[in-house]
C-alpha cells in the first residue's frame, strides 16, 4: 500500500475535495451559492399553489409555505447529494487511477460540499421563521445531532449507490425515478404525526410511512422549526437505526468492492 | 513486492446494463474472461536505487507501477511501500480544469498529505519551474497541454518524495524543458531517492537507471544491472523486428559460395551485447566458409550501418580503408573493430557483404541485419579543471 494516511490527513483531503467541489459549482454563476435556497423556493411556490389553490388539503397548515419550507430543504440536501455521489466515482475516474487516496472521500465530499449548503440555508430558514412569527424553542439544538445522523444515512447510502453505478449504469437513471417515489413517501408536503394535524387519516398508512428512513428526520425538522416542539421519540429511534445500518452497510460494500472498482473504471 | 498476481475482468462486449446481465444469467452464457496481467512477480527495490522496468506494450509494466503506487491491490500476493509517493503516471489527471493553477495545486497538495501552508509556500517554486508563474490564476482549461504536463510534472517532483513513479511521461514539453525534466530526475537519484522507471525509450533508462526490470507477459524475464538486461532486451527485440519490421527490413543476397558461417557482436571489453557507450569500440566477430575448394584470395569484407529507417550513415571495407583483403580455404575467423564517434545516440542497423569487386561478384551481403543501439553516458564530473590562471597588472 502506500503512506499513512492519518485523520489530520483525512480532514485535509475532504476539505480540498468540498472546497473544489463548491469553488467549480459557483464559477460563471452570478447567482451562486443563491441557488441552493432559491431551488427549494421555487418549489415551495410550485407545491403551496398546487396543495392550497388545487387539492387543498395544504389550508389545513397554517404557514403552508413555511411548513413546507422547512422539509425541502433537508429534501434538497438529501435528493442532490445522492445524485451528485451515484457519479463521483465515475467522474473522478482519471483521478483514481493516477493516485493514491481513501476513494470514500469523494462521496463523502459530495454530501459534505451539500451539507456546507444545508447549513447555510436553515440559517436563512430560521430568520424567516422568526420574521412570520414561528419563534424556536430549546428543541432546536437537537438539530445537531438529527444532522449528523442525516449526513451519517446519506453518506452510506452515496456509497452504495456509487459503486453500483460503476458495475451499472442503470443505477443514475434508476435513482432518478427512486427520488421522486421517495419524495412523496416522505412527510415533506404533509405531516405524519409532528405538529398535532392529521392529514393521512390512514393510521396503518401512518405506520407504514414512519418506516420510511428520511421520515424520521423530517418529522424532526417539522417539530423543531416549524412547530417549537419537541419531536416524537419514534423519529430517533427510525432515524438513528437507519443512519447507523446505512452507513455500516454502506462502508462494507465499499472497502469490499474497491479493488475491484478502481480496475473496473 | 511478493509473488503478486494481478487479474483483471476482461469483459467481451460487456454488459454494462442490468437487463444485459439478466439475460447472460438466464443463458447461462458470461462474457467474462480473467486476464492475468501480472503473474508472480516479485521485486525487492531498496530505498535509493533507481529502477526501470521494461517490456513490450501489454507486459505489465504500468500494471506493476499502480500496485507500487497503491492504486491496485494484488489479486494475490503483497505489495508494501514506506515514504511519500509522487507518481507521474498521467501528467496533471488530477487536475480540475475550471479551477486555476493554484487552486489545483493546493488541491493535489492535499492528496499527497500537503498542509495548505505548506503547499503555500512551494506554489512559487513550481510555476518557476513549469514557467507557468504568470499564469497560476488562469483555469487551466485554458492551457496548452504542454503546459499541462509541465505543471504536473513540476507538482511531482517539487512536493519532495522519497519514491518517483515514473509512466512514459518524459516527453514533456520542448526540449529544453525536457533537459530540465531529466537534469531533475537525476538530482534526485544524487539524493539517493528512489525511482521506478517505466519506459520504451531505452536511451533514458540507461541514463537514468542503475538496475532494470524486464517484464514480458506479466512474469520477470530478468532483473538485473541496466546493461545486462537491456542487451538481453534488444537481443530479443532484434529477433522479433527481423519478422515484423516496418522500417528497413533485413535483407540478405549473395550466391553463397562464401558466407558468413556465424556473426557475434561484443564491445571492446569482450562481452557480448548490441549497447555501445561512447567509446567503446564494436567488434564484429565472424566465422566465414567457403565451398569454394581452391584457395579465393583478395576477398572484400565491408560494413555498413544505417539509420533505423535504412539512411546509409558509414559504409566501408577493407579495400577502400587499405587494410588486408581476405584470403579463404575452407573455414576462417575474421574480425573488424569499428571505433566510432557517437554524434546522435539511438538505434541504427549493421550491415555486413563478402565480395569480390574485381570478379564482380556477390559472396554474401547481409544488410540492415545487425540492430546496435548506441548510447552517451553522462559523465561524472561533468567537467574537469585543467587550469585557472590568476593575474595581477
Amino acid at each position: 500500500m502506500t503512506d499513512k494516511w492519518g485523520i489530520s490527513r483525512l480532514v485535509l483531503l475532504m476539505e480540498s475535495l468540498v472546497t473544489k467541489d463548491l469553488k467549480v459549482r459557483y464559477k460563471r454563476s452570478i447567482l451562486g451559492f443563491a441557488w441552493f435556497l432559491l431551488k427549494p423556493l421555487f418549489s415551495m411556490v410550485v407545491y403551496y399553489f398546487v396543495f392550497t389553490k388545487i387539492l387543498r388539503f395544504g389550508g389545513a397548515i397554517p404557514h403552508f409555505s413555511l411548513f413546507l419550507l422547512t422539509g425541502l430543504l433537508p429534501w434538497n440536501f438529501f435528493s442532490s447529494s445522492l445524485s451528485a455521489t451515484t457519479s463521483s466515482l465515475l467522474d473522478n475516474h482519471r483521478l483514481i487511477r493516477s493516485i493514491y487516496f481513501p476513494r470514500m472521500a469523494l462521496p463523502a465530499a459530495e454530501v459534505a460540499a451539500n451539507l456546507v449548503h444545508l447549513l447555510l440555508a436553515l440559517v436563512v430558514l430560521e430568520a424567516i421563521l422568526i420574521i412570520f412569527g414561528h419563534y424556536p424553542g430549546i428543541s432546536i439544538v437537537l438539530i445537531l445531532p438529527a444532522l449528523i445522523l442525516l449526513t451519517m444515512m446519506t453518506v452510506g447510502i452515496g456509497m452504495l449507490l456509487s459503486i453500483g453505478n460503476v458495475f451499472y449504469r442503470d443505477v443514475k437513471q434508476f435513482i432518478e425515478v427512486l427520488l421522486l417515489a421517495w419524495f412523496y413517501a416522505s412527510p415533506i408536503i404533509y405531516p405524519l404525526d409532528s405538529i398535532g394535524v392529521d392529514i393521512v387519516q390512514s393510521q396503518n398508512l401512518v405506520a407504514i410511512l414512519k418506516f420510511n428512513p428520511v421520515s424520521g428526520f423530517m418529522e424532526i425538522m417539522h417539530s423543531i422549526f416549524y412547530a417549537g416542539t419537541w419531536p416524537p421519540l419514534w423519529c430517533w429511534i427510525s432515524l438513528g437505526s437507519w443512519s447507523f445500518v446505512l452507513l455500516f452497510i454502506g462502508i462494507s460494500v465499499f472497502r469490499k468492492a474497491e479493488p475491484v472498482v478502481v480496475k473496473e473504471l | 513486492m511478493t509473488n503478486v498476481f494481478l487479474d483483471y475482468r476482461l469483459y467481451h462486449d460487456r454488459a454494462v446494463s442490468l437487463r444485459e446481465t439478466m439475460m447472460n444469467l438466464f443463458n447461462r452464457k458470461t462474457s467474462i474472461e480473467n486476464f492475468r496481467a501480472l503473474d508472480d512477480v516479485s521485486i525487492d527495490i531498496e530505498p535509493g536505487e533507481s529502477v526501470a522496468i521494461i517490456g513490450s506494450n501489454g507486459a505489465g509494466k504500468s500494471t506493476t507501477l499502480k500496485i507500487l503506487a497503491g492504486i491496485y491491490r494484488p489479486t494475490l500476493g503483497t505489495a508494501v511501500s514506506s515514504g511519500r509517493i509522487a507518481s507521474l503516471l498521467d501528467l496533471g489527471v488530477g487536475f480540475h480544469p475550471d479551477l486555476t493553477g493554484e487552486e489545483n495545486l493546493m488541491l493535489n497538495g492535499a492528496m499527497l498529505g500537503l498542509g495548505r501552508n505548506d503547499m503555500k509556500a512551494l506554489i512559487p517554486e513550481i510555476a518557476d519551474f513549469a514557467q507557468l508563474s504568470r499564469f497560476m490564476d488562469t483555469p487551466v482549461k485554458y492551457y496548452s497541454n504542454g503546459m499541462f504536463m509541465r505543471l504536473g510534472f513540476s507538482l511531482a517532483t517539487t512536493v519532495d518524495p522519497d519514491i518517483l513513479l515514473i509512466d512514459e511521461v518524459l516527453a514533456v514539453g520542448d526540449v529544453g524543458f525536457q533537459e530540465k525534466c531529466y537534469q531533475r530526475i537525476q538530482d534526485f537519484r544524487e539524493q539517493g531517492k528512489t525511482i521506478i522507471f517505466v519506459s520504451h525509450d531505452l536511451e533514458a533508462v540507461s541514463k537514468l537507471c542503475n538496475r532494470t526490470v524486464w517484464l514480458h507477459e506479466g512474469r520477470i524475464e530478468m532483473d538485473g544491472g541496466a546493461e545486462d538486461v537491456l542487451s538481453g532486451y534488444l537481443q530479443k527485440a532484434s529477433a522479433r523486428m527481423k519478422k515484423i519490421s516496418t522500417t528497413a527490413t533485413p535483407k540478405e543476397w549473395g550466391s553463397r559460395e562464401i558466407w558468413f558461417d556465424s556473426v557475434k557482436l561484443r564491445n571492446s571489453d569482450g562481452i557480448p551485447t548490441g549497447i555501445f557507450r561512447k567509446g567503446d569500440g564494436i567488434i564484429i566477430d565472424t566465422v566465414i566458409k567457403s565451398r569454394i575448394p581452391s584457395r579465393v584470395d583478395n576477398v572484400v569484407f565491408g560494413f555498413s550501418i544505417h539509420r533505423a529507417d535504412g539512411e546509409t550513415v558509414i559504409g566501408t571495407n577493407n579495400l577502400e580503408m587499405n587494410q588486408p583483403l581476405l584470403s579463404i580455404t575452407g573455414s576462417l575467423e575474421s574480425s573488424i573493430e569499428i571505433d566510432l564517434d557517437i554524434e546522435e545516440p539511438g538505434t541504427y542497423l549493421l550491415g555486413i557483404a563478402l565480395t569480390d569487386p574485381e570478379a564482380s561478384r556477390d559472396y554474401h551481403w547481409q544488410e540492415f541485419f545487425y540492430p546496435i543501439t548506441l548510447i552517451e553516458e553522462r559523465k561524472d564530473p561533468p567537467l574537469r579543471l585543467s587550469q585557472a590562471v590568476w593575474k595581477q597588472e
